[in-house]
């Protein structure tokens, strides 16, 4: 009975309970898509990180990482691309010749990491004909090519086509150079690798480095994220000998962005929570007010404190219950939809963005799960934020509640 | 309620030494020092100029307030000793209220608001559809059974609120001006339908009024003036056919 | 001045409502400078962490060192530019360091590092150098001795009171050895900052590099980071065009990088933040309305011209909207002290990853008095751009209809 009557005061004042149900699906969608927003920025920044930079895991000799030095190229480097490329869990992977020099041009000259790669293997694990502004990117067969970032090219005052001179000491400890012309300019979103890496052909570099045909560094992309850490330790097993990392070792800044992410989003849920359950309380205290003739009236005729106390909350959780569907369709909608459009930010935030031209469409996305837990974490609040209203109307005096009528 | 210890026989409301103050910059003694003894099937009207405490004593053997001092008996139970909550039970069991407005739950038909009490007290439900249909019926509004209180004219909704008064099967009924917001016509036809009640099923009505031609029906009318008992005066009442 | 005092009236005669009303501004400016604090605490203290480590706040130069960081880039030593560095308000404290390349060897490994000749008993006071170190003992001025990271001492195999070789370049290509017993070894946390430095007193160090007086930075704190770009364009127009001053968003422009790119991200979040706010003050402002019909209509019907009536109630929100934003302010102020006095510590990886980095496992929350005023102004044009919505319902406001209820 009174489940039937809290149902029929909430269709009463529509406008109030609209308030009501209109806050609570306000609430539910804020939530979801702050989740599904921030889980779409980490997953960008994870995309931008791994993708198009570090990849999920790099493969080194052991001494390598440590010093830089060319001469620890990982053995037998072709054999392992082998294995690596016809093993079930990689989705791609790539060698690269590495070697740290200077690049010379007419002007001036800068410290370099010279990255030697396969055009077409680099491109499909790292995407890097992508990031080309000007000119092309590397075709096999090359001779004596280089792509360098705009940030070094602009350091050195080099154009397309112009001709730089790189060197660098071999395995031997000697110092060679070659001459270079630029090719492709290119433009990443991390500034740091946009000031120091240049791309050219591993032939070219290995000959240089008279190192045969070894790498010193290998990425590779796994098909199945969730497997990442037994892929790892698989290959730990396999090479005992090289240093197997993935990308939470190689970059400990993107843990800690993750990280940071995950805890700052907890807090701003219970602040959206907060303000949830205080338009709530807000306005059920109005309907507690507005009611208080038929509320003593109710006491008179021998509504007891229980009944009041639940007929309140329970007015409360229904309205929760209409809103909870609207809410949650309205948010899968957004997500959805910005999920498959994006959302630019540098629309929102220029400023910040036409400074660095990095990457700024982020696509939210959010698992079934989370919208369950954000359900879940409104109803809660709602619940809670109706005790105080439905305590004010036990507080009701009905003497003072008649003496109104 | 412990009904065996009839220790006044057929005293239904038996108060002493009644008083209430306001506390203000002046204290207001509302009700003065009220001795009143009320036996079962009395029809009893209480008058008095506006202030003069009708509501205060009303409210006062309703157990809606408490009084500043004295005592207020419903059969043999002292209802000042009840706590807050325990006496929103006993109204439930042993008293029905009428009041000047806002009677109805809103949302409610007129058979809803009837069932109403009776669900609190929990009775089932093929007595309810019974009841409901008998006190309806004795307040003429059979063919409403199914409107709300906003399809209901002023007048129905107090019959309405009667016949929800006795759904409890209360000890007494409390009625604060019933007939305050209705015109005379409706005001006599809701008094007849009391009187009705009280003649043949023996309710008890106290109710307070300055409508004369209300005080016209009552057997007992209790003038009350600053708070203090007045008169009291007997009489017959001859009722006229409904 | 009849409206304005009709106006004020009306609050005062509903206290109730004014109260609810001004209630929901109270908490939507709470609720906005308590996010914005966190947030703003959050990216400042990532970024005065990694600035006071990495560069300091701003970093003056011999004019060209920036492009070219070589030891032939330095400055003398100038008690008169340090006093008018120190002189601007904004700024602390002046710190003297000589930077630049070379060698560093044990008896059988060599790596390059960098070698940072300091200021012992100024890097003490104030980067606190000499709270990282893991082993042995701070240098002071007059010693011959040199502190090293940790990774460089593992990697060369030494330890506390073993010698480290150095070899470089000294000024105008005067060659640079020496030999210095290890007097303590720094951990810094981050592997990358580990990995090879060297610090020396400043004469020593001068002496090494032959660069007798020579500074390559005068690195200047300040009191306020947020002002470091005005700052520094500041003390620049102070010196001569030999030097350069500049600011850690040129010195750091990978962290300006990610914390441009954050503030763009909170950009969405504030923007949700502030739809839920709108909304509470809307829900309320609208039950205002319809609770006040009635008023209204008799109002009208009583010859008050709908323009009057709709200007008493535009004030009464200006009233409202204006209390509820001081107080809200009022006591934002202890909130938010108090979380700048304690900040919230975060758990489990995220500590780890601060940790890691050195940092302190805390949320901080900023004081700058621009999110006061920022956030209170953004509440209060909410507010008032919502009580468009009473005059519109006024406008259209019928003075029968509204009575009949």
């Amino acid at each position: 009975m009174l489940v039937q009557l809290a149902w029929k005061n909430i269709w009463r004042n529509k406008v109030r309970s609209g308030i009501v149900i209109a806050s609570v699906a306000l609430g539910l969608w804020a939530g979801s898509f702050i989740m599904a927003y921030a889980f779409g920025m980490i997953d960008q920044r994870l995309k931008d990180a791994i993708e198009t930079e570090i990849s999920h895991i790099q493969i080194h000799h052991s001494d390598y990482q440590e010093d830089n030095d060319p001469q620890f190229a990982i053995s037998e480097s072709p054999q392992l691309i082998q294995t690596l490329t016809d093993h079930s869990s990689v989705r791609a992977v790539a060698g690269r010749v590495l070697v740290f020099g200077m690049i010379n041009s007419p002007n001036t000259s800068a410290g370099a990491k010279l990255i030697g790669i396969d055009p077409i293997v680099e491109n499909r694990l790292t995407k890097l004909e992508e990031l080309i502004t000007e000119g092309e990117y590397l075709n096999p067969g090359d001779r004596n090519k280089i792509i360098i970032g705009e940030k070094l090219a602009k350091k050195l005052k080099v154009k397309l086509r112009s001709k730089v001179v790189l060197t660098f000491q071999d395995t031997n400890k000697d110092i060679v150079a070659g001459a270079f012309r630029i090719k492709g300019i290119y433009k990443s979103h991390n500034s740091g690798i946009e000031g120091l890496s240049i791309y050219t052909s591993g032939e070219d570099l290995s000959k240089l480095l008279g190192d045969g045909a070894n790498y010193h560094e290998m990425a590779l992309l796994v098909k199945d994220t969730e497997a990442l850490e037994g892929f790892q330790s698989e290959l730990h097993q396999m090479y005992p000998e090289l240093t197997i990392e993935s990308w939470k070792e190689l970059s400990p800044e993107l843990s800690l962005m993750i990280e940071t992410m995950d805890q700052s989003l907890i807090i701003f849920l219970i602040i959206i929570l907060v303000a949830l359950s205080f338009g709530i309380i807000n306005t059920m205290l109005m309907a507690v007010l507005e009611r208080v003739r038929e509320i003593g009236m109710l006491m008179a005729i021998g509504m007891n404190k229980p009944r009041l106390f639940k007929m309140i909350a329970l007015e409360t959780i229904f309205m929760v219950m209409i809103a909870a569907p609207v809410g949650l369709l309205l948010a899968y909608g957004t997500i959805t939809y910005l999920g498959k459009y994006g959302l630019d930010l540098s629309s929102i935030y220029a400023e910040g963005y036409a400074q660095y031209g990095f990457k700024s469409i982020i696509y939210p996305n959010l698992a079934g799960e989370h919208y369950l837990r954000i359900m879940i974490l409104v109803l809660i609040t709602a619940v809670l934020s109706s005790i105080y209203p439905a305590l004010t109307a036990l507080r009701l005096d009905p003497v003072t509640a008649i003496r109104k009528i | 309620m412990e009904k065996e210890h009839h220790n006044h026989g057929n005293c239904v409301i038996h108060t002493e030494n009644l008083t209430k103050v306001y506390k203000g910059v002046v204290p207001v003694k509302a009700v003065n020092d009220v001795h009143l003894h009320i036996e079962k099937g009395e029809f009893t009207a209480l008058v008095g100029p506006s202030g003069s405490g009708k509501t205060t004593l009303l409210n006062l053997i309703g157990g809606l307030d408490t009084p500043s001092s004295g005592k207020v008996w419903i059969h043999d139970q002292d209802i000042t000793q009840l706590s807050k909550n325990k006496m929103i039970d006993f109204r439930l069991q042993n008293i029905g209220f009428v009041f000047q407005a806002y009677n109805l739950v809103p949302v409610l038909t007129a058979k809803e608001n009837i069932e109403f009490v009776m669900l609190l007290q929990k009775v089932p439900q093929a007595q309810r559809d019974q009841r409901v249909h008998q006190l309806l019926g004795e307040v003429g509004l059979l063919e409403q059974i199914n409107k709300k209180p906003s399809k209901l004219s002023g007048g129905q909704q107090q019959r309405v609120a009667v016949a929800r008064a006795l759904a409890s099967k209360p000890q007494f009924v409390l009625a604060d001006e019933p007939t305050a917001n209705l015109d005379s016509k409706t005001a006599e036809n809701l008094l007849d339908i009391m009187l009705k009640l009280n003649q043949d099923e023996g309710v008890t009505f106290i109710f307070s009024t300055h409508d004369q031609r209300v005080i016209d029906r009552a057997r007992r009318v209790i003038t009350l003036v600053d708070g203090a008992i007045a008169s009291d005066e007997r009489k017959e009442v001859v009722m006229e056919a409904l | 001045m009849m409206i304005l005092k009709l106006a004020w009236r009306n609050l005062w005669r509903n206290r109730k409502r004014t109260f609810i009303t001004s209630a929901s501004v109270v908490f939507a400016v709470l609720l906005a400078i308590f996010l914005n604090s966190l947030k703003e605490g959050i990216l400042q203290k990532m970024q005065e962490n990694v600035v006071s480590f990495y560069s300091g706040a701003i970093q003056l130069h011999q004019d060209g060192y920036w492009d070219d960081q070589t030891i032939n880039n330095t400055f003398e030593v100038s008690e008169t530019l340090s006093k008018k560095m120190v002189e601007h308000e904004n700024v602390t404290s002046v710190i003297p360091r000589l930077e630049s390349f070379a060698l560093t060897a044990s008896e059988e490994k060599a790596r390059g590092s960098l070698i940072i000749s300091i200021d012992p008993s100024k890097e003490r006071l104030i980067t606190r150098i000499d709270q990282k170190i893991v082993a042995g003992e701070f240098i002071n001025e007059n010693d011959q001795a040199a502190l090293i990271t940790i990774g460089l001492a593992n990697y060369l195999e030494l330890d506390v009171k073993d010698t480290i070789v150095i070899i470089g370049q000294g000024y105008h290509g005067a060659s640079a050895a020496g030999k210095y017993p290890i007097k303590g070894i720094i951990d810094f946390a981050s592997p990358q900052l580990n990995k090879s430095m060297v610090y020396l007193p400043l004469k020593e160090g001068q002496w090494l590099f032959g660069a007798t007086n020579r500074l390559s930075a005068l690195v200047i704190q300040v009191n306020n980071i947020n002002r470091s770009e005005e700052t520094a364009a500041e003390l620049d127009k102070l010196v001569e065009n030999e030097y350069e001053v500049l600011d850690w968003s040129t010195l750091l422009p990978e962290l300006d990088q990610i914390i441009e790119g954050e503030r763009a991200e909170n950009v969405i979040f504030l923007f949700v933040l502030y739809l839920l706010i709108s909304f509470g003050i809307f829900g309320t402002i609208l039950m205002m309305t319809i609770e006040r019909k009635f008023e209204f209509g008799v109002l009208v019907a009583i010859g008050m011209k709908k323009l009057k009536l709709s200007s008493v109630v535009v004030l009464e929100n200006i009233f409202v909207s204006l209390m509820g934003a001081f107080v809200g302010t009022l006591l934002s102020i202890p909130l938010v002290g108090y979380f700048n006095a304690y900040p919230i510590r975060v758990t489990g990886e995220l500590k780890e990853a601060y940790e890691n980095y050195g940092f302190d496992p805390v949320f901080y929350f900023s004081i700058e008095p621009k999110i006061f005023y920022s956030q209170t102004l953004v509440v209060l044009i909410i507010a008032l751009v919502l009580s468009i919505y009473p005059m519109l319902k006024i406008n259209r406001l019928d003075a029968v209809n509204a009575m009949r209820d």
